[in-house]
């Protein structure tokens, strides 16, 4: 009892000493609470609203672009945020916006020109002028926060308001892929403009929330955010509608409701709740689940309509990667061998119903890629290194000449251990492919499993053993940026982590030196497509990953309240159907009522 | 009861929170996984996001939350936090603290959880004490009958199939959610009923995979006192039926059911998990799940300790109402 009381007594003085010791925490940061109207909201017609599901996870209250790590655009804030330029990939054409021009003024893509629109403003009446393009590159190029605080740092020199409506930015380098790549939104990259005149005056902008509040010049208010969803409401006084950029949004009121758990998860309920039409779009589905959907609900239909695939070419084809650092994976036999037990037929036969998905290429093969790989000086590539081939003896021949012999069980192995072929993936959106994947390479003698664990990402940026199933988000126009993820300054030794997702830690001066002569070029130089060609032919001849798939987003578009969903035969605004993505916006204001 | 008895009581309860504060600050710590990094990995996947040296961002952060020192420091920081329930920020989501999380969270859990544990102890309970009974007319002993099958069944099979038939096929009850997609909560009684009208499957889905374990441990029980001498001596007495079931037999029979109660709220969430999930409901349990998939150990930190607190306090809570069921354990 003595010695209880004592234990007691310890605790208790922990107690009263406690305040000496330092807070865990001393930021005092802002923390957002939940965001409840003022006064009830007005009705709006179930006609006039549209209804997305989606796993809402990021922290209530943040909506300002520049909050770190809270903020992301996947969850609605790309119905209040706006670029300078979005690009519509399938009709492969820039949409002037925040900007109506931006166009390199020299030869060298050394100087780019803004012109912003005059009609611009944010949602408290500010107009949006030169001064708020100037603070958001600065902010970007001097802040290590901020998401592209990279790429401003590498190439922009000088941004200059020339005049309210005329911004001229000088890169300290050739920066023909700048306009592109960073200042124009598509998929899930680009960057928004920030308002100066409220991030200027915070004393951590990346702290910031932002909440209802914050002025944005997207066509939606925030009204709404709790745990179980999040209203977005049109305003009346959106200046694009009134510039004549796109007309009056029918559809009023944006609920995004949260589907829970992690992105991927609780799909099944989703598809029944669409089928009952309460939500008008969600989340990109498996080809079984949304097969089943179009069935039992002819008002649903998707990009390709009620045939498969049932989806569009997204910009992220999946490849296995390895750590080409670490041994075995670093011997290119051993990758190739890897490659070669692949029936990329076989993918397509079993998983896509036929549809030609499986893909030899690190990026989706949109226009200016597929006329890339049209060439001839491509096909004569593919002619003589055989990416797509399927060849288990080739295989077995290459593991054999790497040092492998196969063991009892009739796995390759050396030195008492076996090739550990583990895959490491994300079972919301991997559930169909790997285990096809892991059963293949079992097959062809490889110790091959699945990793669906919850740390299956950490593993691919620490470098571990295995193959990871994960894409490429990079080029959409020329293959630079795809084969930029390869670069070697990029591949960070073993023991460190893989940043922006460039498992592969490739390094090779050869290739690095071939990227280094294409960066400065525009993709229309002959030069340039002479040097891609190059790099390819490295690409497959060291077998850097094992391209696997194009991916596909499969979304249900549910057409019982909203048609002029994109499609193959309706372009609508010409994106991709994702209304999470940086374009979503065009995709929710382009939405005509169906008449119901 | 004793002054005496009440301090011992509640420093075992100081003591038992200590032991799991302990023990769940260093669990998590076993894995190497870093929350910040993941979410970072994540905007990375899936926003370009592109920063210059994310490393350097990541220790920046590490700092921030106090990760760059000593495990004991960090310890008796995490104790403090604890005395003031002041968990800091959630590492995956900040800059929403912990508390504010669960502030979000909870009422959903409590509403649902709360009700269905406590009705599916009532029901479960008399359902038993019924089906034991021996005056029980035979239809009212059947009845516990399906419950007893179920018991077997686990919630989340449950709730898939009252998904599929009711709210699907048969649009009876809504499919997910908390309440009405666009509602707004607030105190009105539509709004009451409107959320009664979610929670129906999903407190259904828990009741059935539940009930029969109160069933089971009741007739168990129920056949015990039935056998005793005072229940026995009770009828010869010419006591009515029903005082006999309630004053002699339910009585006797639901005392350690009443233990079993207050350790049952403390597994709750472990069924939060998976209900809340199939249901959408933004409850603790879906908050628990997300953290644990991020390793968001503040979070962890936050909710473990509530349950603990919670069923900590709920146990000695029933040993000072014991004596009140128990006129035995009053004189002793």
């Amino acid at each position: 009892m003595r010695k209880f009381s004592l234990a007691v007594a310890a605790l208790a003085a922990l107690a009263v000493l406690g305040p000496t010791w330092p807070d865990l925490q001393t930021v005092q940061a802002a923390a957002p609470a939940e965001i409840v109207p003022a006064k009830p909201l007005p009705d709006v017609p179930r006609n006039q609203t549209v209804i997305l599901g989606w796993s809402i996870s990021s922290p209530i209250g943040v909506t300002n672009p520049w909050a770190v790590p809270g903020y992301t655009h996947q969850e609605g804030n790309v119905f209040m945020w706006e670029p300078l330029m979005y690009y519509a990939i399938f009709a492969d054409k820039y949409i002037p916006w925040l900007a109506t021009s931006m166009e390199y003024t020299n030869k060298d893509f050394t100087e780019l020109e803004i012109k912003l629109n005059p009609m611009a403003a944010w949602s408290d009446g500010v107009p949006v002028t030169a001064k708020d393009v100037v603070f958001t590159f600065e902010g970007q190029k001097n802040n290590e926060k901020l998401p592209y605080h990279a790429a401003f740092q590498q190439f922009v020199d000088t941004v200059k308001a020339v005049d309210d409506h005329t911004v001229n930015v000088k890169f300290k380098i050739p920066a023909p892929r700048f306009k592109f790549e960073v200042l124009t939104e598509k998929f899930d990259t680009g960057i928004p403009i920030v308002p100066e005149h409220v991030l200027s005056k915070q004393a951590d902008v990346t702290a910031y929330a932002g909440g209802a509040e914050i002025p944005h010049s997207g066509p939606y208010d925030l009204v709404a955010w709790n745990a179980n969803q999040k209203i977005y409401n049109l305003r009346p006084d959106w200046w694009a509608a009134k510039a004549g950029l796109i007309a009056e949004p029918a559809v009023k009121r944006i609920i995004m409701v949260n589907i829970g758990g992690q992105i991927g998860q609780n799909m099944d309920t989703v598809a029944q709740r669409l089928v009952n039409n309460e939500f008008d779009s969600a989340l990109d589905m498996r080809s079984s689940v949304i097969g089943n959907i179009l069935a039992q609900n002819p008002k649903i239909t998707t990009h390709t309509g009620n045939k498969s695939p049932y989806g569009y070419l997204d910009w992220w084809p999946n490849s296995l990667w390895v750590n080409t650092q670490l041994a075995p994976y670093n011997d290119p036999r051993v990758r190739r061998a890897i490659s070669l037990a692949i029936n990329r037929d076989q993918i397509d036969e079993v998983v896509y119903e036929g549809a030609k998905i499986s893909t030899i290429f690190p990026f989706p093969l949109y226009p200016g890629l597929k006329a890339f790989v049209d060439t001839p000086e491509v096909k004569a590539l593919e002619e003589k290194y055989q990416p797509r081939k399927f060849d288990l003896a080739e295989s077995a021949k290459l593991m054999t000449d790497a040092g492998f012999k196969k063991n009892s069980d009739g796995l390759w192995a050396k030195d008492g251990k076996t090739l550990d072929c583990t895959i490491h993936a994300f079972q919301g959106i991997h559930s169909d492919i790997v285990p096809v994947l892991a059963e293949m390479l079992h097959k062809a003698g490889f110790d091959a499993a699945i990793d669906f664990s919850a740390d299956a990402n950490q593993k691919m940026a620490d470098g571990a053993p295995g193959l990871y199933m994960f894409g490429h988000g990079a080029s959409l126009k020329d293959p630079y940026a795809a084969f930029e993820l390869f670069h070697g300054r990029f591949s960070a030794n073993i023991g460190t982590t893989a940043g922006n997702n460039r498992f592969s830690r490739y390094k090779n001066p050869e290739f690095d030196a071939v990227l280094d002569q294409m960066a400065p070029l525009s993709a229309d130089d002959p030069k340039f497509k002479e040097l891609a060609d190059k790099a390819l032919e490295i690409y497959w001849k060291e077998q850097i990953d094992i391209p696997i798939i194009q991916w596909l987003h499969r979304i249900a578009y549910n057409q019982t309240y909203w048609t002029n969903w994109p499609t193959t035969e309706n372009l609508a605004a010409g994106t991709n159907g994702a209304f999470w993505a940086q374009t979503g916006m065009l995709v929710i204001t382009n939405l005509k009522p169906s008449g119901k | 009861m004793s002054l005496k008895l009440i301090f011992r009581r509640l420093m075992f309860l100081v003591l038992v929170v200590w032991s799991a504060s302990t023990i769940t600050f260093f669990i998590p710590r076993f894995s190497d996984r870093n929350a910040i990094r993941e979410r970072f990995a994540e905007l990375a996947r899936t926003g370009g996001f592109a920063p210059a040296d994310l490393e350097k961002i990541i220790a920046a952060y590490s700092k921030q939350f106090g990760l760059d020192l000593p495990l004991w420091q960090q310890y008796l920081n995490y104790l403090w936090g604890v005395l003031r329930l002041d968990f800091g920020y959630s590492l995956n989501r900040y800059p929403s603290t912990v508390i504010q999380l669960i502030e979000q969270t909870l009422p959903w859990t409590i509403a649902l959880l709360l009700v269905t544990t406590i009705l599916s102890f009532l029901l479960g309970n008399l359902m038993g004490a019924l089906a034991a009974w021996q005056r029980s007319p035979p239809w009212v002993r059947a009845i516990a009958t399906p419950f007893i099958l179920l018991q077997g069944v686990p919630p989340v099979l449950v709730g898939v199939l009252l998904l599929f038939l009711v709210g699907f096929k048969l649009r009876w009850l809504p499919l997910g959610g908390a309440y009405s997609i666009g509602a707004i909560p607030n105190w009105s009684w539509d709004f009451f009923w409107d959320s009664i009208l979610h929670q129906i499957l999903p407190a259904l889905s828990l009741i059935l995979g539940s009930a029969g374990g109160w069933v089971l441990s009741m007739r168990g029980m129920g056949v015990t006192i039935q056998g005793e001498d005072y229940v026995n001596f009770a009828e010869h007495k010419g006591l009515g039926g029903l005082r006999i079931f309630r004053d002699y037999y339910l009585r006797n029979a639901l005392l350690p059911q009443v233990t079993a109660f207050a350790l049952a709220l403390g597994t709750v969430v472990t069924s939060a998990i998976v209900v809340e999930g199939i249901f959408a409901l933004p409850g603790v349990g879906s908050l628990l799940q997300l953290a644990i998939q991020a390793n968001d150990f503040p979070v962890i930190y936050g909710i473990v300790l509530f349950i603990t607190i919670a069923v900590a306090t709920l146990m000695v809570l029933m040993e000072f109402l014991y004596p009140l069921l128990d006129p035995r354990i009053r004189t002793q």
